[in-house]
């Protein structure tokens, strides 16, 4: 690269980042303010920190609510990430016309407001007794028609000789799965790790649905609580927003080095 | 290779029944759990309520427990915090399921939506008429809200009579004082309004744009509604209605009402001394407070009136909530003679709530209570608790029907389209259109 | 003979190994996404109040292109389609593609910066777009200062304006998360194949059209269905943002049908149907997107 383009492609990306990180720093320099300073459009750190973070423990569960978050994405992003690289494998590898039917089936499952199919969701865990539970919580988020077409159209990269190669060595199918794709798709295995996990710690609408006991509440949320009321303390409403929002942000810079830079060499 | 297919067969089995196992697993012991509450709750001496405001509802809900459990040391809550839109989802998702186990005994509900939710879910609501709540105690345009098919459904809780709220210091800037923003009309208050915004630079008022708070709050004050007695919508030919729409677009071209885009935007006009002052439901008071150094600066009185109107008076409502009892509800007999003895019964309840909260009743015997007339200092010394008691007590009902949101939202659109231009009547035969579209006919 | 009957039952067993694949995922979906989505089909026939539904034909569906509201609705979610998705997608390619660059320096700060968005809360984001874009905020006092303006403008008042910011929203928060998708795809492709063509003398741009995108074609049509997915399907920009105003300019078909549900009397034949209608949409773009971009070479 050249001087001059390396100049422009800094300059670029360091507009784009300070773009993106704007809202974030907004967002913990209110957590350092009084309410009513934040409401003043105040963008200076201020001395309220540790006052925000009595005023949000006493209010509020945090530790209660962060083990929730933190319990339900992890068993979210596991069985989520197993059996959607599964499918995506399948319906790729062993394609023919009557899987790429059923992916296009499949497709038509997130084409659906979930407004509309929530009531007869909602009914469906009823009849299985099923409300109140943490499989309800987490069955209707495991199976996503996005993941799957995530790992499929990754698979395609993936070249056949090897698989022929090591059915030729005796390999089964599930070995093959489980020795040569998965460690060979580190990269896609770690995107879909980072988004899955957010989805899931976000999630909101669903559980608060089919929770109803205080002892379950996840971060949203405690977040959503702290915006009712006849007043909000900005403060505190932004500490809690940043809690909730960090587990997110360390998994991504935990992860981004292993789909960013490749590991692909291995295999090949 | 017929070993290797099984092989993988048997793998995806796997995979498929470690979900069904963790599920079914999970789901069990949660059940339990599940069970042992719901026993808790209709068996013995327990009841779930949802609410939502730690520092207001949830906090009035606390002492309420403490309060009856001088009489019954057995008695418990079990509160849940939950937002009023969540309420609304878990509410409507329970009741068209058909399925109304996992509805609480009682909930706070929002008077607007009050009638809406009642007569779409008859089933799920227990009539409270004859349960021995004296609802008489009550001021009448509030138990108004949750009364349907004359039948009481609600005990009501917070007040929402609307105060105007005035910078003391800013009037005194122009030559004025709150007392001459006493029982005064629109036009005068515009008038003044001119003065000032000349004198101070300072607008009197600020409201948020797309919302129909103000709009409500101004057509409530003469009386009127957005529906008729049988509940059809009666906007066109509404002379209060037109009049309010004349009104308030002259509000915002004379620059003394601004118009924010957003709550946090509106309370920024208050805190940061951008406006003299608000009109609103007094629950606003609690976000002014929030400006310690502004205490002292505020003085209330009650809202300008309509001029022309025929039943124009210088009170209304805005916002407010009332609670429910469900008919998930084991133990009804309890469910009501806590109600009966706390939020419909106790003055000392309402006396040890209101100074820690600000929680104005609408319980009648309260307001002639000695907390009630306490001077605030915030407020330049007024006893602004009492005043905004003999307040609540003149304001006319108001027709909310089943379809007030769709109404509120259709005239919000209207006086958005007023305020850039649109022609009044055509926007308000175009809102009544919106509304009968909404209703089927 | 005994050899293409061995090779015939080999690919049939095979072809039986990748139903076994897919049949757990399948299995979930069909419960926890087909079952509704079939109950919310006959709903769409049917209306009424609460439990007391009654058959009503093809009612709502032709009700729904009566109705001034959803119409508006569906006007606005195409605006927003047609803008965001294409901007957000292309742009999404050239960070991507600048950030797969091994010889650059603070990539992981990069990466986790333009990510960020997608991971920030909701609640504050919205304060922020809707404070820098108040008429007396950040973008209005530097319009003033500059002399581009005179008095301040009051972008979320305005219907073209508000729909802008709508856009440019949805820019902020989700090119980062597709530039994710793009980011992995690229470390499945031979980085010495770039730098082949680099030696060859090819420019950075031929470079980006010629060989990243063609390479990424699987990745950019999961993307853009994703995409286009999202945009009809939009709700929190709208309720958080603008909440639809002024006058439903900005409304999406989404919100509509949340406030057919939760906020209004309870229609859901009528959220039924006109989620339906939303479906139709989605699939008959996706179909179209994978007619042109879903080919194994």
């Amino acid at each position: 690269m050249t001087k001059g383009k390396k100049i422009i492609s800094y300059t670029f990306l360091s507009i784009v980042s300070l773009l993106s990180i704007f809202p974030l720093y907004w967002m913990v320099i209110a957590a350092t303010n009084k309410s009513v300073d934040v409401s003043r459009g105040t963008m200076l750190p201020g001395m309220e920190l540790i006052n925000n973070f009595k005023n949000l423990v006493a209010s509020q569960n945090v530790l209660n609510a962060m083990t929730n978050s933190f319990k339900y994405a992890i068993a979210m992003t596991v069985l989520s990430l197993a059996i959607c690289s599964l499918a995506g494998y399948g319906f790729e590898i062993f394609h023919d016309r009557g899987k790429d039917m059923v992916m296009s089936v499949i497709l038509l499952a997130m084409m659906v407001p979930f407004a509309a199919t929530m009531i007869p969701l909602y009914q469906l865990f009823s009849k299985a007794h099923l409300l109140n539970s943490t499989a309800g919580f987490i069955l209707p988020m495991i199976s996503t028609p996005f993941l799957i077409m995530l790992f499929r159209q990754s698979a395609r990269s993936f070249p056949h000789d090897i698989i022929e190669a090591a059915r030729m060595d005796g390999l089964n199918e599930f070995q093959i799965f489980y020795k040569m794709f998965f460690p060979t798709m580190r990269s896609t295995y770690a995107a879909a790790m980072t988004i899955t996990f957010m989805n899931a710690w976000n999630s909101y609408l669903w559980p608060k649905v089919i929770m109803s006991d205080t002892k379950s509440a996840t971060m949203p949320m405690l977040v959503a609580n702290l915006t009712e009321g006849y007043v909000t303390d900005y403060g505190m409403l932004m500490l809690s927003v940043v809690f909730c929002t960090i587990p997110t942000i360390v998994i991504f810079f935990l992860l981004q080095k292993s789909f960013a830079e490749g590991i692909t060499g291995a295999v090949k | 290779m017929r070993k290797k297919v099984m092989a993988v067969l048997v793998a995806a089995s796997m995979v498929l029944s470690l979900t069904a196992c963790g599920g079914s697993g999970d789901s069990s012991s949660n059940n339990t759990e599940g069970k042992t509450e719901t026993e808790a709750a209709g068996g013995e001496n327990e009841l779930t309520v949802w609410c939502w405001d730690p520092a207001f509802n949830m906090y009035a809900m606390e002492e309420a427990e403490k309060e009856y459990q001088k009489e019954n040391p057995d008695f418990k809550l079990n509160i849940v915090e939950t937002p009023w839109a969540d309420v609304q989802t878990k509410l409507t998702t329970a009741a068209s399921s058909g399925d109304l186990s996992s509805l609480p005994d009682i909930l706070l509900m929002q008077d607007n939506a009050f009638q809406k939710n009642v007569i779409s879910y008859p089933d799920a609501f227990a009539d409270l008429t004859g349960s021995g709540i004296d609802f008489a105690s009550f001021a009448g345009a509030k138990t108004a809200y949750s009364v349907v098919e004359g039948k009481n459904y609600g005990v009501p809780f917070d007040n929402g009579a609307v105060i105007a709220c005035y910078r003391t210091d800013i009037l005194e800037q122009a030559g004025y004082t709150v007392d001459d923003f006493t029982d005064i009309s629109w036009s005068e208050y515009i008038k003044i309004g001119k003065d000032v915004l000349e004198k101070t630079g300072k607008p009197l008022l600020s409201c948020l744009s797309g919302e129909s708070d103000l709009i409500v709050m101004m057509l409530q004050s003469a009386g009127a509604s957005l529906f008729d007695e049988e509940g059809n919508p009666s906007m066109v030919d509404n002379a209060a209605l037109k009049e309010v729409m004349d009104t308030y677009a002259e509000l915002v071209k004379s620059g003394v009402l601004v118009e924010v885009n957003d709550w946090d935007q509106y309370i920024g006009t208050m805190t940061n001394s951008t406006v003299a002052g608000t009109i609103n439901g007094c629950w606003i008071m609690a976000s002014i407070q929030t400006a310690e150094d502004q205490s002292g600066k505020w003085a209330i009185t009650n809202m300008p009136k309509l001029d022309k109107a025929a039943d124009a008076t210088n009170y209304s409502n805005n916002g407010g909530s009332s609670w429910a009892v469900t008919t998930n509800c084991k133990n009804m007999e309890l469910a009501e003679d806590f109600l009966a003895k706390t939020f419909a019964g106790s003055v000392a309840f309402y006396e040890t709530i209101l100074p820690a909260s600000g929680a104005i009743a609408t319980y009648s015997p309260a307001a002639k209570s000695d907390v009630y007339s306490e001077p605030q200092e915030f407020f330049g010394g007024a006893p602004v608790y009492a005043q905004i008691s003999e307040f609540a007590s003149k304001v006319p009902s108001n027709n909310t029907g089943v379809y007030y949101y769709e109404a509120r939202d259709a005239v919000a659109t209207a006086v958005t389209n007023i305020v850039a231009g649109a022609d009044v009547e055509t926007e308000i035969a175009a809102a009544e259109d919106t509304v009968n579209f909404a209703m089927g006919k | 003979m005994s050899g293409p009957n061995k090779k015939l039952t080999l690919s049939r067993k095979q072809n039986l190994s990748g139903w076994a694949f897919l049949t757990p995922a399948a299995i979930l979906i069909a419960a926890m996404s087909f079952y509704p989505m079939f109950r919310a089909l006959i709903l769409s026939f049917k209306t009424g109040v609460g439990l007391n539904m009654k058959w009503a034909g093809t009612y709502n569906y032709v009700r729904m292109f009566q109705d001034a509201v959803f119409m508006q609705a569906l006007k606005n979610n195409f605006i927003y389609l047609i803008f965001q998705v294409p901007i957000m997608l292309v742009l999404a390619l050239v960070l991507a593609s600048l950030l797969n660059n091994k010889d650059l320096r603070f990539k992981g700060f990069f990466r986790t910066a333009i990510f960020l968005p997608c991971a920030t809360s909701l609640v504050s984001y919205a304060v922020i777009f809707r404070s820098l874009f108040a008429v007396d905020g950040l973008i209005n006092t530097v319009l003033i200062n500059t002399g581009l303006l005179s008095t301040g403008y009051n972008f979320l008042g305005h219907a073209t304006s508000a729909r802008i910011i709508i856009i440019l929203a949805l820019i902020w928060r989700w090119t980062g998360y597709n530039m994710v998708f793009y980011l992995s795809g690229l470390q499945n492709i031979e980085y010495s194949i770039y730098e082949a063509a680099k030696i060859d003398g090819a420019s950075p741009w031929q470079v980006f059209w010629k060989m990243t995108v063609p390479l990424l074609r699987p990745t950019i049509l999961l993307t853009a269905i994703m995409s286009t997915n999202g945009t009809l399907q939009l709700f929190d920009e709208s309720v958080n943002l603008t909440n639809g105003g002024p006058a439903n300019a900005t409304i999406t078909m989404s919100h509509y049908i949340y406030n057919m549900s939760f906020k209004y009397v309870p229609n859901f034949g009528y959220a039924a149907a006109m989620s339906y209608l939303i479906l139709i949409l989605v699939a008959v773009l996706a179909f179209l997107q994978m007619k042109a971009g879903d080919k194994r070479d």
